[in-house]
């Protein structure tokens, strides 16, 4: 699951981005508030955490052109103005949800988990795929009831499957959703992600299908395809 | 005695010297009401003796006097007095009256005693023709005093009774027109005093007399200069609590980083950074403090003769592992002590920002050098860095609290510069900000050098 944190303190923002890649998120940071539209265009997030102090570009102002350009992305926002009508305007400019500084990692990574369960039109926290399940708050994999063992790649590769299983889902996004910008995205290696994943997956009933010029399927057998 | 009251001292004011007025006024009537009644009493006496001696004449060659009843019943006024009289030939022969009494001859009226009694005699001196050597006769008229008196205190009491009625009716109007004029002033002090007033709004006194409108409108500005150094107050409060916010997230992701860290290296990495944070933390609130502390009026003011050589020299020395940490040629260059006055913590303080921001700009293998200086009469400390410097257009700005230059990447607070002029202005100096010769930052401070 690939995040965009737009923080400008560096000192928060790589610590922040380090927490969350901890929890196996694939975390984009920049600092500034003319760099956020890019960076969406570039990489495909599935949530974004603004903090609304910004050089430049506040960050009310990135969320208004964000919203008024159509981008429906979570936007959870971070602020060290914790006053009730900063709130206000935050949620009112289509903030999904307002987080005010200080505040623990937990309670940030719970509402990250919210909007991404709303996002997907999920209310349980656990996704299953046969007898895959997924379990979006210890954000583990696991097959039988068994914890998968998983690098942070090949996490994303599943979790970005998962969330879209039973739809096919291209190379492309998939390479969108598992690379951060410091990393040199070679599609080439996709395939070699997907195919420790499916070993990792052998003896279960949940396969990944690969559809020639198309892309991946994540199903399992009592799917019909 | 010393009286608070205003309304009591403008009475007495006016009531006391106007009292002493009448004093002397009523003095000056009382001789006025004397000089009456002896001039009415002398009128009568003259007119009674004239009565008298105008009955004396020749009766068959034998002078003869009858007296009048009408020349004494004159002097019957209420008063119980008693009228004595005598008619005198020239050879001094009692013709009729009492003997004895005394006689006033060349001189207008006397007060003289006779039989136990104070008299005011006049003698009236007639001729009678065909007396011979009996002419002219002297007829003299005494009467007591009580209808005297009686006048006297009558024509003095109506000027008492008048200049009383003045002094009370001038009092009353002074007490009046008190009420009046202090009417603005008590309405003043309802309207500070009223419980509706909980904001520092300017009070507006109708009617206020151009004497109090210049109370009313230095209590207004006073007010104001109270309220705007409250916004002040809670800006810097709500910017503290602003800036304070970050780190302290900063810290807490940091902790949270480090507990859920298994790999040895990277937990002591995260632990090191959260030292450090917690560090840059603790060196904010005491800016923050000192920030406080340089506002004015928190803080007594305090006149330390310090030596700015002395003070660089110390706040040099516990910089100086951080400098040598970082390859940075730190540097004092003076030619002796510079003494000023001033608060000596604010001041030390004040070269510890100044040598602080210096370290944190300059890169690694930089210069920063204080120079101290004693010129016209002025100390002059400047800070010389090798770092970025500020943009001309950014110059004025960096004095403002929690100002951070556009784009600024490191850690600094952006309340150094502020505890900087904060601290200059109060100690009467001002701090310009210029270029370096190597393209770095030049902080020169000039305060009033301490004289002596």
């Amino acid at each position: 699951m690939r995040l965009l944190l737009v923080e400008d303190n560096r000192e928060l923002a790589d610590w922040l981005g380090k927490t969350l890649r901890q929890a196996n998120y694939v975390v984009d940071i920049v600092h500034d508030g003319e760099d956020v539209e890019h960076a969406l265009a570039v990489g495909d997030h599935a949530l974004v955490i603004l903090d609304l102090a910004l050089p430049r570009m506040g960050g009310l102002e990135v969320l208004r052109m964000l919203r008024a350009r159509g981008n429906r992305v979570p936007v959870i926002v971070l602020t060290a103005n914790a006053s009730l009508d900063g709130r206000v305007k935050g949620l009112n400019e289509g903030a999904d949800d307002y987080l005010a500084k200080p505040f623990q990692i937990e309670e940030l990574e719970a509402r990250i988990r919210a909007q991404l369960r709303r996002a997907n039109d999920r209310t349980a926290p656990v996704v299953a795929c046969g007898d895959l399940v997924f379990d979006t708050n210890t954000r583990l994999f696991s097959l039988s009831g068994e914890t998968l063992s998983l690098t942070p790649r090949e996490h994303a590769v599943l979790e970005q499957l998962m969330i879209k299983a039973g739809r096919t889902v291209s190379k492309a996004a998939l390479s969108a959703a598992i690379y951060d910008f410091d990393t040199y995205a070679d599609p080439s290696a996709i395939e070699i992600y997907v195919h420790r994943v499916r070993k990792k997956l052998e003896g279960s009933r949940v396969q990944i299908a690969t559809l020639r010029g198309l892309g991946y399927l994540l199903r399992h057998d009592d799917l019909v395809p | 005695m010393r009286i608070n009251s205003l309304r009591l001292q403008l009475l007495a004011w006016v009531v006391l010297p106007l009292a002493g007025l009448a004093t002397v006024n009523l003095w000056t009537s009382h001789g006025n009401a004397l000089a009456t009644a002896d001039l009415i009493t002398d009128r009568m006496l003259v007119g009674s003796a004239r009565m008298i001696a105008e009955q004396v004449a020749m009766t068959d060659g034998v002078i003869n006097a009858t007296v009048p009843p009408a020349a004494l019943e004159m002097f019957d006024t209420g008063d119980r007095d008693r009228v004595y009289y005598g008619v005198e030939t020239a050879g001094g022969r009692l013709l009729t009256g009492y003997p004895g009494l005394p006689g006033t001859p060349g001189r207008p009226s006397m007060e003289a005693t006779y039989r136990d009694q104070t008299l005011r005699l006049l003698t009236f001196t007639h001729a009678v023709v065909g007396a011979g050597k009996d002419s002219p006769i002297s007829v003299t008229v005494g009467v007591t005093l009580f209808g005297h008196d009686a006048m006297v205190r009558h024509l003095w009491f109506s000027a008492f009774t008048q200049q009383l009625a003045l002094v009370a009716i001038a009092g009353v109007f002074v007490l009046l027109g008190l009420r009046r004029g202090l009417a603005p002033l008590i309405r003043l002090r309802d309207a500070v005093r009223s419980p509706e007033r909980s904001e520092l709004d300017p009070v507006e006194i109708a009617g206020a007399q151009s004497e109090i409108r210049p109370l009313v409108d230095a209590l207004n500005a006073y007010m104001e200069r109270v309220r705007a150094q409250m916004a002040a107050q809670r800006r810097f409060i709500a910017n503290a609590a602003h800036q304070l916010r970050t780190p302290l997230a900063l810290l807490s992701t940091q902790a949270s980083y480090a507990l859920r860290e298994t790999a040895v290296d990277a937990r002591r990495e995260a632990l090191v950074a959260l030292q450090a944070s917690s560090a840059r933390l603790a060196r904010l609130a005491e800016q923050l403090l000192t920030l406080s502390r340089a506002e004015p009026g928190s803080r007594r003011p305090r006149a330390d003769r310090i030596d700015l050589t002395q003070a660089a020299r110390q706040v040099l020395e516990t910089h100086a592992p951080r400098a040598v940490g970082r390859n940075i040629d730190l540097g004092l260059d003076e030619t002796g002590a510079v003494p000023v006055i001033g608060d000596g913590t604010m001041l030390r303080e004040m070269i510890v920002n100044l040598v602080d921001n210096a370290l944190r700009y300059t890169p690694a293998g930089g210069t920063v050098t204080v120079r101290l200086a004693a010129t016209d009469g002025e100390a002059v400390l400047t800070v010389t860095d090798d770092g970025p410097g500020i943009p001309v257009d950014e110059r004025d700005h960096v004095f403002e609290r929690f100002y951070r230059l556009a784009g600024a990447t490191d850690e600094g607070s952006g309340l150094g510069l502020a505890i900087v002029r904060e601290v200059v202005e109060n100690a009467g100096g001002r701090v310009t900000l210029g270029d370096g010769a190597a393209g770095g930052l030049v902080v020169e401070v000039r305060l009033p050098l301490a004289g002596g």
